[in-house]
């Protein structure tokens, strides 16, 4: 089967949602605390979907976000007040919820025609404290700083109860965001994004309208944050201003930066690789340091963190993704390659 | 005119606030003039120079026992050679490699260095936060009704002293004029003989010492010493970009106005007007992005044009 594009072999992506559904049967035979690992899949696969808008905006566009939480927060927050407060039901809040949030976007994409690199870093990241407070603020509805209880998901009468049942809803939306957004990527507006990246002169020389397209990322790009951010509120039962903090915006860039900047499946890689380090490998490395060194390694996990993407950035810029490619390459030329190295 | 009074009160107490802010700010402005590095990471230089110091200052009041003035200055002392050490470390493992990196990349290294330092000291000082000695103690000023803390008094005037030392550095000694020189262009100052490379260490090695020398003016004034100390960096930023990013006149008004900004809101218009209460914490994010949309270049700022 070939795709739209001569160099595109999309035979294996039947195979890969299929098994991709698969997967809780597995783990289920293989080990007896499946739901452990169930409930951090579908974290990763929340994750998945913010960080494939956040690489259509940031790697794509190349226009820095550092308040992405504050998007999933926005998102969470109106889902779990429409659903619970106003009584909407749950399949039209992931309607609204992410349109809201991609106004908020827009919002923010405002200043961010004017000015760009380090300073709509900080934008955004003063938009992210904004939002934290603002959320605060508003206790009439979100409860300030206590949190808040959300209410499971609910599609035509069908509770989903369990990380079981969240898996499957989680990752059919998981697989449609990374088809979405890798057609908006290969399409004409995808080529837009990345001509403005390239340069924004240029761009707009050969026709590219600059403040069209720079909203329309922020948009997109919000519109994915919020479909997670609903996700999350309902699938996690519990929300509160914690569970979006500046680290959190910081981490969803480390994984793109791992996994490979504008390359959809690189965000995905990046995606599945920090949170399956953070929820499965960094107990084990706490534990050993505290048995061996007798020391609390309570920020382990940041400095862990920290390391891996000041690793990747100078060493591999081009991510796992970009390293899954090399060695493509060098298979497909074995044993003829050029000493030389290729990317 | 009790309202006056606190005014005047919060202003002081603002000021001293704010030169903090302008240090840091000077610390990182000096890093993107010579090397178009934007350093995020200066305010946990800061910390690590406040906890040095302070593991310089309980190490040597063990040894003496009493607390003297000769205690304070062994510490500052130390911690000045260490932040030289530091620095000169920081520009073979950040600058060095980072050098025509894309701008994406460098702020995303200097965001992972900031956070492995915080993670860093979390793991080598302990979680529980520190008590910081005050070599000035509670002592006060007081002058016709208005109190001024002598700490306040102390980092306003280290801060004068410090940009005057920079200022004499930068404009009248060969190596600053070497920086200058580099900072406008660095190819043809490579060609006229200046040392470029060891001109960015020692870029770096300034803003360590800047930072360290904030990190313990600072210490004393926060109740205690823990490594959210490093957030507060990230508030010179704004601060920065009010005064104009890239300008160092522009880093020390902007960095003054934001700490005056910051104190009023907190203590009078608080105290009058609830609905501020509420956005004490974000009020310099706020300034930030009303500058951004009415101002980008700020107060002092060069409007730059952008080649193809």
């Amino acid at each position: 089967m070939k795709g739209r594009y001569e160099d595109e072999n999309l035979s294996w992506i039947p195979l890969l949602i299929i098994g991709i559904f698969l997967i809780p049967f597995m783990l289920k035979e293989i080990t007896f605390s499946y739901k452990y690992y169930l409930f951090v899949l579908n974290m990763a696969g929340v994750y998945i979907i913010l960080t494939v808008g956040l690489d259509l905006l940031s790697g794509y566009t190349g226009l820095i976000s550092l308040g992405h939480s504050s998007f999933l927060a926005i998102g969470a927050y109106t889902s779990a007040i429409l659903v619970d407060q106003i009584g909407v039901p749950f399949i039209l809040s992931l309607v609204i919820s992410p349109l809201v949030v991609g106004v908020f976007g827009f919002l923010i994409g405002f200043p961010a025609l004017r000015i760009t690199g380090m300073y709509l870093g900080l934008t955004t990241m003063g938009f992210g404290f904004i939002v934290k407070r603002l959320i605060i603020a508003l206790r009439v509805w979100t409860q300030g700083a206590g949190g808040l209880e959300v209410s499971p998901p609910m599609i035509f009468g069908y509770t989903f109860n369990s990380d079981w049942d969240n898996y499957f809803l989680i990752f059919t939306f998981a697989i449609i965001a990374v088809i979405v957004g890798r057609r908006i990527g290969k399409s004409k507006i995808g080529r837009a994004f990345m001509a403005i990246r390239d340069s924004e002169q240029a761009a707009e020389a050969t026709g590219v309208h600059l403040a069209k397209y720079k909203m329309l990322a922020f948009f997109i790009s919000g519109l994915f944050a919020g479909f997670a951010g609903a996700l999350f509120a309902h699938t996690s039962h519990f929300i509160s201003t914690d569970h979006f903090d500046i680290l959190l915006s910081i981490y969803f860039i480390i994984m793109i930066l791992v996994g490979g900047v504008s390359s959809i499946y690189g965000a995905v890689l990046g995606t599945l690789f920090i949170v399956l380090l953070d929820f499965l490998f960094v107990p084990e490395l706490k534990d050993l340091i505290h048995r061996v060194l007798n020391i609390e390694g309570g920020d382990i996990q940041s400095l862990l963190f920290g390391l891996i993407m000041f690793l990747f950035i100078i060493f591999q810029p081009t991510g796992l993704y970009g390293m899954w490619i090399k060695i493509k390459i060098y298979w497909k030329l074995f044993p003829f390659n050029p000493k030389k190295r290729l990317i | 005119m009790e309202i006056f009074i606190g005014l005047i009160q919060e202003s002081i107490s603002g000021i001293a606030l704010g030169s903090i802010y302008a240090l840091i700010a000077l610390g990182f402005t000096l890093i993107y003039k010579a090397t178009e590095v934007v350093n995020f990471a200066q305010g946990e230089l800061m910390m690590v120079g406040a906890y040095i110091n302070f593991y310089f200052v309980t190490t040597f009041l063990a040894q003496s026992g009493e607390p003297t003035i000769g205690v304070f200055f062994l510490a500052f002392a130390g911690s000045i050679i260490f932040s030289f050490v530091f620095g000169w470390v920081l520009d073979w493992v950040i600058n060095r490699p980072l050098k025509d990196e894309p701008i994406f990349s460098v702020i995303m290294a200097t965001i992972s260095l900031s956070i492995i330092l915080r993670a860093l000291v979390a793991i080598i000082a302990g979680p529980m936060s520190l008590i910081p000695y005050s070599p000035f103690g509670n002592r006060v000023l007081s002058l016709n009704g208005i109190i001024i803390s002598a700490l306040d008094l102390s980092i306003i005037f280290s801060a004068i002293v410090l940009v005057t030392i920079f200022y004499y550095f930068f404009n009248k000694t060969k190596w600053g004029i070497a920086m200058q020189a580099t900072s406008e262009d660095p190819v043809a100052a490579q060609l006229m003989g200046i040392p470029v490379k060891r001109v960015y260490g020692l870029v770096w090695i300034f803003s360590a010492l800047v930072a360290t020398i904030s990190g313990i003016l600072l210490a004393p004034r926060m109740s205690l010493l823990d490594t959210s100390m490093g957030f507060l960096g990230l508030k010179a930023f704004p601060a920065a970009v009010l005064g104009g990013f890239g300008s160092i006149a522009g880093a020390i008004v902007g960095g003054i106005i934001m700490g005056v900004i910051e104190t009023i809101s907190m203590g009078t218009l608080s105290f009058h007007f609830k609905w501020i209460k509420e956005m004490n914490d974000i009020i310099v994010w706020i300034v930030l992005i009303a500058v951004l949309m009415v101002k980008p270049d700020g107060l002092f700022g060069e409007e730059k044009v952008k080649k193809v």
